[in-house]
């Protein structure tokens, strides 16, 4: 399993899709930075392939005022969380 | 890289050859045979026919790729333009020690590969 | 581990940024050159704009800034000679496989988190 690491916006980078075409069936995607904007409801359906796998890192969303807002899909973690994720994963890849 | 910061000249006939601090010439233009000659000579090296073309292998290779190659593509350059023979570190060794990649591309006129241990 | 371990390449490097507009391109090559030059087994994966990088009759830029169509050429005197480029980007942008000025072999999405996954490392760019 991979943990894939995405710091861009949908809606201003389309590095997702290659992030999305990269990923196999067990893989992981993490929201962080800008791309936490991809767990907004309006902005998910981006993410709709890797539905049940998609993170989005809760300090970045506590900074842009978007904790409480995002896509009830999206599961939330910390830097804990995010520890605990890549330490689960063979290894990570970062798109951005 | 090569660097612009002139360490030294060495003297080559009338001309004084800018060098940098690894003995790169500062100045790529200013290579000639003659240069290379007096380059080893501080080396105590003598070139012979054997060094010239490899010397002629990196030059080509420099001015199609732009590009000082390590020591892998400087031993698969060899061998496709000299021969399998020519083709092994240990030729070069024997030619430039130490380090081939950059004792030759020193004397060939190049920037110091990037690309080398 | 898994038995296949053993044989997996060692790095993917992953090439998602066209030529010249910034130096990302050039930046992914060179951590390339490098992997390769330290006896890594080292593949490409030439990605959405990326596949750019691949057009046959490119030249420096206009302030004489070194192209990357050399460092291409280039690649199999280090051994690099597994290079995939992704085929929806090609179509999208309007090329085909055989306008490249490297074979390259051409991926699905499937073929490429394969890609992903069977290298132990994998940079993007």
């Amino acid at each position: 399993m991979i943990l894939h690491i995405l710091n861009r916006a949908p809606g201003t980078s389309l590095v997702y899709r290659e992030a999305l075409a990269g990923m196999g069936p067990e893989d992981r995607l993490l929201l962080i930075e800008d791309g936490v904007n991809g767990a907004l409801p309006s902005q998910v359906r981006h993410f709709e392939p890797v539905s049940n796998r998609l993170f989005a890192l809760r300090e970045d969303l506590a900074s842009r005022g978007l904790v409480g807002r995002c896509d009830e899909t999206v599961q939330v973690v910390d830097i804990d969380g995010f520890v605990e994720l890549t330490e689960e994963a063979d290894k990570t890849v970062s798109w951005f | 890289m090569a660097t612009t910061e002139i360490h030294r000249y060495l003297s080559v006939g009338e001309r004084r050859i800018a060098l940098d601090p690894e003995g790169y010439l500062v100045t790529l233009d200013d290579w000639t045979p003659e240069v290379a000659s007096a380059l080893a000579q501080e080396e105590g090296r003598t070139l012979t026919e054997e060094h010239w073309e490899v010397i002629a292998v990196l030059r080509d290779f420099y001015a199609r790729f732009e590009h000082v190659p390590a020591m892998r593509p400087l031993v698969k350059a060899v061998g496709l333009t000299l021969g399998p023979e020519k083709g092994c570190s240990l030729h070069l060794m024997k030619l430039f020690p130490d380090s081939p990649a950059k004792v030759a591309a020193r004397l060939a006129g190049l920037p110091k590969p990037t690309h080398c241990l | 581990m898994e038995p296949q371990a053993a044989s997996r390449d060692d790095l993917l490097v992953i090439l998602r940024h066209s030529p010249h507009g910034t130096s990302w391109l050039r930046d992914g090559l060179d951590a390339a050159l490098v992997a390769a030059a330290f006896g890594q087994t080292v593949s490409l994966l030439f990605q959405g704009d990326g596949v750019l990088a691949l057009l046959r009759g490119q030249g420096s830029g206009a302030l004489g800034q070194k192209g990357t169509a050399a460092t291409l050429e280039m690649l199999s005197l280090y051994d690099i000679d597994a290079l995939f480029v992704d085929a929806e980007a090609l179509a999208r942008l309007g090329f085909a496989a055989n306008e490249l000025m490297l074979p390259t072999d051409s991926v699905d999405a499937a073929r490429t988190a394969a890609l992903l996954a069977s290298h132990r490392q994998v940079l993007v760019f």
